[in-house]
């Protein structure tokens, strides 16, 4: 075998640490860690040889390394951890910089970093303003009101263009940023491997994998992880269909919001909303729970979750707010909710939203390249 | 000079016994308080020594003589510290004595526990057998003396006094609060194996075929539960195919923080009881760091390297299971240098767990303080002096060192005050 | 002393079952004999005593059980005891009531009655102006915490330095590891030497001799005359006994070439790191060109666990590596320190001291086989290594490379040179002369004017530790009153040192003590009998003074013998050794177990009788724990305890079978490396005088196998029985020795 030339990098090391992976140099590579994860292959096993790569800041085999995706942070590492060292939160940190590593715009630091925050908030907030502001809608008395006299969302705030531009052009911006940073990674990932079979299998394996969520099964720890990770995961879903209804509505029909309850969009945004509320309620309160064996988390999953928890808290609040006519409530909570559901997909491919499209494309890989069976 | 020429010993293991029939060999006197019926504690019960592969009982011998010939050591067995008051040159040790319920006209004829109808589980093997309620601890027991276990026995029975000709049992004994006043006390009351069945992902107690390796060492002794024989307990198959785990508890902070040093060595060791005793047998050590550090260690270690049937992987054993069948024990690993996870079969596992400080369940004794993993506080109060595993886990070796470093200290203190 | 002879005999424990009591007294003869249902009750003890004071008895023969057992109720204060073991010999082990039994007990009887004829009561060999001041060789941290620890148990002490400063090691450290709690503690802490040196120089009861060494030893524990010479000058002092804590070196580097030691200025020893970083006061300036180092790589067992360097651990240098780690990571937050290990040897508690020196970010560990160090130019080095957690074959590049090369013990040196004049002396004087003037002789250490040589003896596979290799007495040593501490004894780190030297300088204090009493020192530390040679009977063979194990007997250049008693251990191999059989204590002679064993005498010429010398430590008990088990023995067998096998003298051997017996039995502890007998070499040489049996052998035209010589461990019990059974049966075979009768 070829001889490979380590030069340790301390500063990927300290940016693992800074990231959740506080205690990543405890570990004394006793290999606990592979022996309790039931969802690494047998074959080079993870994650005791991806914690001698990150205690050694070997930066190209973690970035690149599938591995850190299949890893699913059940946390039974973490738990079993005979030196506390933590090596479901190592590999949500290394995921992290990995996420910012792909996605090279000063957006990905300023995603991971609490100190950008307030900028962060500041971009939607000032656009949205920008919007508003000028109409005088800052007196909410001045917001036209619907024929039946009651709030009208898309009166505050148009759909067209305001709404539909600013989210168009994020959504663009995010998936041009996903695409630039899954081009890069397939590219890393493809070094040295050989593929086997048909990528569109791989790719519809994958599909149907994360659709029943399988992986999660196989934790132990963290158990009650599948349920909540599925709900968030179909209300997702399901208010995807509502947003794509909404457009078929709005531009096919030109049937313009806002719509009776019983309508089939509503309902299933509404099922969708209170899916997600429960689902994220279950995330915040399993991990709350497991964090002594599991795990504290870092800043960049508890900003991700409470961004979700704020979009479904505002969301399901700006209905009810409009249904009861409370207008000096409603319309700040719909302009938060604007403001965090900007955040969730403009900053999509920065924060950990986009573990999602990370983990589907090495889920792809590794069963392209046969790595898991 | 203290008002007391007398050293407090509390613990008649080896560091016990070493502080013990040093001290009085320095014309000193000496009050040993042990807690079970026989003296020896750990190395009593193991078969042979790491490096020498050499028998405990022989230095235990020679100890033995060494009190027998001096008339400065007195012994209470089955006895316990409820507390010590005062100060360094001039303790009040107050020490419950439990019933033995023989006295010391016991010839160790045997009758007593012939006649007892009885039995107790044997916890000088760990359990792995019985005794009668009326037993001596073992063939080779110091003081030479049988024991009643009065909560085995049936009621109202005095078969064991009927049988005595010698007037030796007394099965009225009460127990006796003794006060002794000390200059100084040496603290040895040594260590426990760490409770196996805490390490859940190891299945100690779930799966028959693993045992610990303080019962490895009874069940390799020619007087342990089975002659010396190392068969398994599922079906008494001779075993052939073993595997030890390593830091089984130690290392570990969910169990034992630090390492317990002995395990690797008793490993090895026991290794070679059963590479002896089957020639044809295959030997598995799972290990992290393969720790005998020294001279005459690290040979020990080599010994085994070069035992073609001994292999040694690097990578800890997180997971057993048993094959419900053969009740062969799987177990689950990752061969660090090989890179993959596997699992394998044995016949038998044996755990190396390591040891827990006997104070970090024992903190009777408030005039010193303990540290969080149970051991005593080495800046401990003057005049009371920590031993042996007290203080860090050693072997035998490094016990005797120690419990003969505490003597002079203990010298000091009477000659101080 | 007059005697007046006792016989008791205890009828408890089966033995009145078993034996015919009655016709056993009626051997009897001239004495009282009494018998008793249980002789340890208080009526028997009673018994005893009551003829002690009305009749005077003083020679007390007690056929009862086993002498390990039931000692506090047979010990009477000023009478000869011999305690005949019809318990575990007879009764426990044999057929009750069967005429070899019954003939079995009857000769253990008369040996006792034998015994107790010919010994007498023995009186402490107390000699005079013994000097209690104890000598601590060596002015580290080992021999400064012995000199503390002895002077404020109340010793007068000596402490000699070869160097001019007091400190030894430790003055080359810049830091040291802190003890007790890791947690939440600095991990380097100073060394705090200068107080200690302080303390030792101040204390009123420490001398301290610096720039010294020990040009000569003379005497015996109680009885040193030993001479310092301190800058050309000396000075004889009396001293009483003597802790070696003289250290180690660090091994010689410039062997360790391969790792790039001597080639590159940047590649340094553990020591020598210490020494870069005191200098920096923490700052560490590469030697090449004084940059700062910023990655440096620790290789460790540097030389060791290395058949071709140190076969062997030195235990410290994990721990050692961890802490100079910190050295380059705290001043310089840039800096990596990468450490290549086999194994992280931090045992118990320093466990803890590892985790928390590896959780920094620059810190960083990897098992690996190192396959070498180059250049990497600009004085930056590549280290290649293979099997490493982070790949198979890996190469890494540092600025700076740390060898933890190990240690060697400072009694190394002159035991290698010693070991090779005395292979050179086994080739004749003339390849002796040769070697003397080709080999160049190192510094000695203790210099002692012993027969057996100037230094404490080299153990097999000791390295040169001045080491005993006993797991139960760490302090032994084959020079009795001289105890070796710290890093000369085996490796250990400092905290391990500074304990060790107080179990030292204890171990000083109790000899001095002994033999301030006239008693022996471990194991024999209650004896007060003592050898006393009839010397006028003395042929000078010097065997004697070759095989005391513990060179307790110098000579003159005749030959004689000089017993220096203090020394002795008393486990008569001189007197095994003697050919003329004149050396003898007053309870244990040639000539008191020469007569036993003629007590014995077959009935008849088909009756098989064997005697077994057996080792009193180890067989013996493992006999009585055979019987305790009612494990049968053949009753042909009679043993007789030997406080060693080293004291079996071949006369007996002779005299036995010239009188009929049909084979002797001797039962010693097992020898070589991993040796097991109490006096290191008893067994041993037993069995090298044993060698020796055939000659007697032929001479009386008797079959060799008449004669065996078995190692047996005291856990041995399960297997014993059987293994002297097949050895009868193997005797049975060969047929009665024709001598029967003569």
């Amino acid at each position: 075998m070829a001889e490979q030339v380590i030069s340790p990098d301390l500063k990927f090391v300290e940016d693992v640490i800074a990231s959740g992976g506080g205690d990543l140099k405890k570990c004394y590579q006793c290999a606990t860690c592979t022996v309790v994860c039931n969802v690494t292959p047998d074959n080079k096993p993870f994650p005791r040889k991806e914690m001698i790569y990150a205690q050694w800041g070997i930066k190209d085999k973690l970035i690149s390394n599938p591995d850190i995706w299949l890893c699913h942070q059940c946390s039974d590492c973490t738990a079993y951890c005979p030196r506390g060292a933590k090596p479901g939160e190592v590999l949500g940190a290394v995921r992290k910089l990995a996420i910012q590593h792909y996605s090279p715009t000063p957006l990905s630091k300023m995603v991971g970093d609490p100190k950008y925050l307030l900028i962060l908030f500041a971009i939607p907030v000032l656009l949205f303003l920008s919007y508003i502001v000028p109409k005088g809608y800052l007196d909410f008395s001045a917001i036209p009101r619907g024929e039946d006299g009651g709030i009208v969302y898309s009166k505050f705030m148009p759909v067209f263009p305001q709404i539909d531009v600013t989210f168009g052009a994020a959504a663009f911006f995010a998936v041009v940023c996903f695409v630039l940073g899954i081009k890069r990674y397939w590219t890393d990932m493809n070094k040295g491997v050989s593929a086997q079979g048909n990528i569109a299998d791989s790719i519809k394996a994958t599909i149907s994998e994360i659709l029943a969520h399988k992986r999660f099964e196989k934790c132990n720890v963290t158990k009650d992880r599948k349920t909540a990770h599925l709900l968030v995961f179909y209300a997702f879903i399901g208010l995807a269909i509502t947003t794509t209804l909404a457009i078929v509505y709005l531009y096919g029909f030109h049937y313009e919001s806002p719509y009776p309850l019983y309508d089939p969009l509503k309902l299933i945004g509404n099922i969708s909303a209170l899916a997600l509320l429960y689902g994220i309620t279950s995330v915040t309160g399993n991990r709350l729970k497991n964090a002594e064996k599991a795990g504290k988390g870092s800043y960049f999953d508890w900003l991700f979750i409470t961004v979700i928890y704020a979009i479904v808290v505002t969301g399901i609040l700006s209905e009810l707010l409009r249904l009861a006519n409370i207008a000096l409530l409603a319309y700040p909570i719909y302009f938060a909710h604007l403001v965090f559901v900007f955040f969730l997909f403009a900053y999509a491919p920065f924060s950990k939203m986009a573990h999602m499209v990370y983990r589907a494309t090495a889920i792809v890989f590794a069963k392209h390249t046969g790595r898991d069976k | 000079m203290a008002e007391s020429n007398t050293v407090v010993i509390i613990g008649g293991g080896f560091s016990g016994l070493t502080a013990a029939v040093e001290a009085a060999e320095a014309e000193k006197d000496v009050i040993v308080i042990e807690k079970n019926p026989y003296l020896g504690g750990r190395v009593a019960q193991l078969n042979k020594y790491f490096w020498k592969l050499c028998p405990p009982t022989c230095g235990l011998e020679i100890q033995f003589k060494r009190i027998k010939n001096n008339a400065g050591v007195k012994i209470y067995t089955l006895a316990e510290v409820q507390d010590i008051k005062g100060e360094e040159g001039n303790f009040d040790v107050s020490v419950k004595v439990n019933p033995r319920y023989v006295n010391e006209k016991c010839v160790a004829c045997d009758a007593c526990a012939q006649a007892c109808p009885s039995y107790r589980d044997n916890t000088f093997n760990f359990g792995m057998d019985k005794t009668k309620a009326a037993y001596l601890p073992f063939n080779q027991a110091f003081p030479m003396q049988y024991v009643i276990d009065r909560n085995s026995c049936a009621p109202n029975c005095k078969a064991c006094a009927d049988a005595c000709k010698y007037n030796a049992i007394d099965l009225s004994m009460k127990p006796e609060t003794i006060n002794i006043k000390a200059g100084a006390v040496i603290m040895a009351m040594g260590w426990n194996p760490y409770d196996a069945s805490k390490i859940d992902n190891l299945s100690f107690g779930k799966v028959q075929n693993v045992i610990t390796n303080m019962m490895m060492e009874r069940l390799s002794a020619p007087n342990g539960p089975t002659q010396g024989k190392i068969i398994r307990p599922s079906d008494g198959k001779e075993v052939k195919n073993i595997a030890f785990v390593q830091c089984a508890g130690s290392r570990d902070e969910n169990h034992l923080p630090f390492c317990s040093y002995i395990c690797c060595l008793a490993s090895l060791k026991q290794a070679m009881y059963v590479r002896e005793q089957y020639p044809d047998s295959k030997v598995r050590i799972f290990y992290i760091d393969l720790r005998t550090p020294g001279l005459y260690e690290h040979r020990f270690l080599k010994k085994a390297m070069d035992d073609p049937d001994i292999t040694l992987t690097k990578g800890k054993v997180a997971g057993i299971n048993e094959d419900p069948e053969t009740k062969d024990v799987i177990v689950e690993v990752e061969d660090i240098f090989s890179g993959s996870k596997t699992k394998l079969k044995f016949d038998m596992v044996v755990l190396a767990t390591g040891m827990e400080p006997a104070t970090k369940t024992f903190q009777t004794i408030k005039n010193v303080s303990y540290t969080s993993d149970g051991f005593v506080d080495t800046g401990a109060k003057k005049g009371i002096y920590p031993v042996g595993t007290l203080k860090n886990p050693v072997d035998v070796v490094r016990s005797a060192q120690d419990a003969t470093s505490a003597v002079i200290k203990g010298i000091q203190s009477l000659r101080r005050i | 002393m007059e005697k007046k002879y006792g016989v008791y005999i205890c009828k408890g424990c089966g033995i009145g079952e078993g034996v015919n009591i009655e016709k056993l007294a009626n051997n009897v003869k001239g004495m009282v004999c009494k018998t008793h249902d249980i002789l340890c009750s208080p009526e028997g003890i009673n018994l005893i005593k009551e003829d002690m004071k009305n009749e005077g008895v003083n020679a007390i023969t007690i056929a009862a059980c086993s002498p390990r057992v039931k000692t506090e109720e047979f010990d009477f204060p000023g009478a000869l005891i011999e305690r005949v073991n019809l318990r575990e010999f007879v009764v426990w082990s044999h057929e009750p009531n069967n005429e070899e039994t019954q003939s079995l007990a009857e000769d253990y009887l008369l040996m006792g009655i034998e015994k107790i004829k010919k010994g007498d009561l023995p009186e402490p060999n107390i000699l005079q102006d013994l000097s209690s001041t104890i000598l601590v060789i060596g002015g580290g941290v080992s021999g400064m915490n012995a000199a503390i620890e002895a002077a404020n148990a109340g010793y007068k002490v000596v402490l000699v330095e070869k160097e001019a400063q007091l400190g030894g090691f430790a003055n080359r450290l810049y830091k040291k590891i802190p003890t007790g709690e890791y947690f939440n503690k600095p991990l380097i802490v100073d060394t705090d030497i200068d107080k200690l040196i302080k303390e030792v120089e101040s204390h009123p009861d420490i001398k301290v001799y610096k720039s010294s060494k020990i040009e000569k030893t003379e005497g015996q524990p109680g009885l040193y005359d030993v001479t310092v010479s301190t800058n050309g000058g000396s000075e004889t002092i009396k001293i009483g006994a003597i802790v070696l804590a003289t250290g180690w070196k660090p091994y010689d580097a410039t062997k360790l070439d391969y790792l790039g030691y001597g080639k590159s200025q940047n590649v340094v020893t553990n020591i020598e790191f210490e020494e870069i970083a005191k200098k920096g006061n923490g700052k560490i300036l590469r030697p090449s060109d004084g940059k700062e180092a910023k990655k440096v790589a620790f290789i460790q067992c540097a030389g060791q666990r290395d058949q071709n360097h140190l076969p062997y651990c030195s235990s410290m240098c994990c721990a050692t590596s961890l802490k100079q780690a910190r050295y380059v990571r705290q001043n310089n937050k840039d800096a990596v320190a990468m450490v290549l290990y086999k194994d992280i040897r931090t045992p118990g508690r320093l466990e803890l001291y590892y985790k928390e020196a590896q959780n920094d970010p620059g810190v960083m560990l990897t098992k690996a086989e190192i396959k070498g160090v180059s250049d990497a130019g600009n004085g930056n080095l590549f280290i290649e290594a293979e099997n490493t957690l982070l790949g198979e074959k890996i190469k890494l590049e540092a600025d700076m490379v740390v060898l933890a090369a190990g240690m060697i013990p400072t009694t190394r040196e002159p035991q290698e040179y010693l070991d090779g004049l005395t292979l050179a002396g086994t080739k004749g004087d003339e390849a002796k002369a040769k070697y003397i003037e080709e080999t160049p002789k190192p510094e000695f250490i203790l210099n002692l004017s012993y027969r057996q040589g100037p230094e404490i003896p080299s153990l097999e596979g000791a390295y040169g530790f001045a080491d005993s290799n006993f797991i139960c007495f760490p302090y032994e040593t084959r020079r009795t009153g001289i105890y070796a501490a710290g890093g000369v004894r085996r490796p250990m780190d400092m905290s391990e040192a500074q304990d060790d030297a107080a179990g030292a300088a204890f171990k000083a204090i109790q000899c001095i003590d002994h033999v301030s009493r006239g008693v022996a020192v471990h194991p024999r530390a209650w004896d007060i009998t003592f050898p006393d040679p009839l010397l006028i009977r003395c042929t000078s063979c010097k065997r004697c003074t070759e095989e005391c194990p513990f060179g307790a007997i110098d000579e003159d250049e005749k030959g004689t013998p000089f017993y220096k008693i203090n020394r002795c251990r008393r486990c008569g191999t001189c007197m095994g050794a003697c050919p003329e059989r004149i050396v003898s204590f007053k309870d244990y002679s040639v000539d008191i177990i020469g007569s036993m064993i003629k007590t014995i005498e077959s009935p008849d010429e088909e009756t098989i009788r064997i005697i077994a010398l057996v080792c009193e430590n180890d067989a013996y008990p493992a006999l009585d724990t055979a019987a305790l088990q009612r494990k049968k023995i053949d009753p042909a067998v009679r043993f007789i305890p030997l406080r060693c096998l080293g004291g079996m003298n071949l006369v007996w051997i002779a005299d036995a079978l010239s009188r009929g017996l049909d084979g002797v039995l001797l039962l010693g502890c097992k020898f070589g490396e991993n040796y097991q007998c109490h006096f290191v070499k008893g067994s041993e040489l037993a069995n090298y005088r044993f060698g020796k049996v055939g000659e007697t052998l032929n001479k009386l035209q008797l079959e060799a196998e008449r004669v065996q010589l078995m190692q047996v461990a005291i856990a041995e019990y399960d297997k014993l029985p059987d293994m002297i059974n097949e050895y009868v049966e193997r005797v049975k075979e060969i047929g009665p020795n024709p001598f029967k009768g003569f």
